[in-house]
């Protein structure tokens, strides 16, 4: 267990130690705030910090009130969650002239319940939009392995507050990638649940459709606890499933005996950097996965999901488009304006192309339980960078950091990006998929993979 | 599948004009570029070919 006031300082830990009563949670506080002030300079994590309520609620913890799993922790979140007293930036400069929240996002709520505690809000690519943490009215989130490098996006700077080791738990949003991208390039551990599985009440949308909330940490462990906290049915999130809770803490230790673990071939072996591959074959090793399998149509379902992301995006937008382009970051304003001119038909072919994927995909689970594919095409490229290559072709960074997360959400499967160790050198992430509302099985294959010492997030 | 490549140009200014959506001249290059990309990327998709019996997956609940 590390000092539970240090940068190293997991989930687990604090909430440990201030539930026994070993720690205070103001103490904790007081330190993560130090480490804010300290770091932020480099990092360019936080938009918004909420210092005074931070040390009202961890009072209250210290008193007694608000004990549960996750006692004392302190965590943040990408800045389209509502806080209360807040505007919720999405990223934008447009929204900052919006009302603020009247009340704080489902998920801050749960997380509070369960007794962490919300020190601020997050840095992010604007409305969304984004695979690579830049802004340009915040200015870039910065990677804590090498701060002239991008975090990756849109939840920079969710990757980087806990990279950095300002808080050890943010939650992001993933709608093609935005939760396994930045945490393929911070090195961390982030999950990106099934769709539907947590409540997006009180969070700014971007594309319905594939939109999904899930936390970024250090460990599995503290992302299995803080997603124990976040389930449950939500009236206020139309696509929020009834299930019971599944909750997964307890089978974390249970190995991966039974398991069947595949290789994606095929679209997911091609287009990247050797890295990529690698990562994905050290993490194979340890799991002795040797089946290569094929995710049928992969290709047709990055292209699905992108237009499918332009479209709704761009209709979400369509007024402030109409009324204040000149407030929208330059990166984002054309790609919008694009896409609010493709046809109406290539939306609905690509929500038709859905149904056959998904059936697809899913007969493929009835043969494996595990598919492991890379979360990104190469490690964090430079801040300003455009364009990358990647496997011999010359590519838009923005546009393309996630292509081997986007046919993955596209049907809302579940996925732990986990981070390969690899000293030295930048981190790279591996997609760990599951079949939905198979959590349980991506989080044991990372708890296994870190037992192991294949996968490991320290703070930089 | 589009086989001939449109004109970006008339694209994107005849179809703004059609919903309404002023594009200022500093814009407008960069929206053409935008749109060539997407063009490219929903290639495979467009190449697809679907069964008519293949309906998108309802999403509202009454």
């Amino acid at each position: 267990m590390s000092d539970v006031l240090s940068k190293a300082a997991t989930v687990a830990d604090i909430a440990r130690a201030v539930s026994s009563g070993k720690a205070k949670a103001s103490a904790v506080i007081e330190a993560a705030l130090q480490r804010i002030a300290a770091v932020e300079p480099t990092v360019n994590a936080f938009t918004d910090i909420v210092a005074d309520r931070a040390r009202k609620r961890a009072i209250e913890i210290d008193a007694g009130r608000h004990m549960g799993p996750l006692a004392g922790v302190p965590f943040a979140v990408k800045n389209l969650f509502d806080i209360e007293g807040l505007p919720t930036r999405a990223g934008s400069k447009i929204n900052v002239d919006g009302p603020r929240a009247a009340r704080d996002g489902a998920l801050i709520r749960k997380l509070e319940a369960a007794g962490a505690i919300l020190v601020g809000g997050l840095n992010m690519g604007e409305y969304a939009y984004d695979f690579t943490g830049e802004n340009a009215h915040y200015g870039p989130s910065r990677n804590p392995h090498d701060p002239t490098c991008m975090t990756g996006g849109s939840s920079g700077g969710s990757g980087a507050a806990v990279a950095a080791g300002e808080v050890p738990l943010a939650l992001g949003s993933d709608t093609n990638g935005s939760i396994r991208v930045p945490s393929s390039l911070c090195g961390l551990f982030g999950l990106k649940p099934t769709y539907g599985r947590l409540s997006r009440a009180g969070s700014f949308p971007f594309v319905d459709a594939f939109d999904h909330l899930g936390p970024m940490a250090r460990s599995t462990l503290d992302l299995a606890l803080s997603f124990d906290a976040m389930q449950g049915w939500d009236p206020d999130d139309p696509a929020c499933t009834d299930r019971l809770a599944d909750l997964t803490v307890l089978g974390l230790d249970e190995g991966i005996g039974g398991l069947r673990v595949a290789i994606a071939g095929d679209y997911f072996a091609t287009g990247g950097e050797p890295e990529a591959f690698e990562a994905v074959a050290t993490v194979a090793k340890a799991l002795n996965a040797t089946r290569t399998v094929v995710v049928p149509q992969a290709a047709a379902a990055r292209s699905a999901a992108y237009v499918i992301t332009a479209i709704e995006g761009a209709q979400l937008h369509l007024p402030r488009l109409k009324t204040r382009p000149q407030d929208f970051d330059p990166d984002t304003r054309e790609r919008f304006m694009a896409g609010a001119l493709l046809p109406g038909a290539w939306y609905v072919k690509a929500q038709r192309f859905r149904r056959q994927y998904r059936t697809h995909v899913l007969k493929l689970f009835e043969e494996v339980d595990i598919i492991l594919a890379p979360a990104t095409p190469r490690s964090a490229p430079k801040i300003g960078q455009k364009m990358m290559t990647v496997g011999g072709v010359e590519l838009p960074v923005r546009a393309n950091l996630g292509l081997y997360t986007q046919p993955i959400s596209f049907i809302g499967l579940p996925v732990v990006a986990v981070p390969t160790r690899r000293p030295g050198r930048m981190p790279i992430g591996v997609q760990v998929i599951a079949k939905p509302y198979n959590e349980m099985a991506a989080l044991r294959v990372s708890a296994y993979l870190e037992k192991q010492g294949v996968c490991v997030s320290a703070p930089a | 599948m589009v086989d001939q490549k449109p004109d970006m140009g008339r694209w994107v200014d005849e179809e703004a004009r059609a919903i309404g959506l002023p594009i200022a001249p500093e814009y407008r290059a960069d929206v053409i570029v935008n749109l060539e990309r997407a063009l490219v990327i929903a290639g495979p998709l467009l190449a697809v070919e679907l069964e008519d019996e293949l309906t998108p997956l309802p999403v509202y609940r009454p």
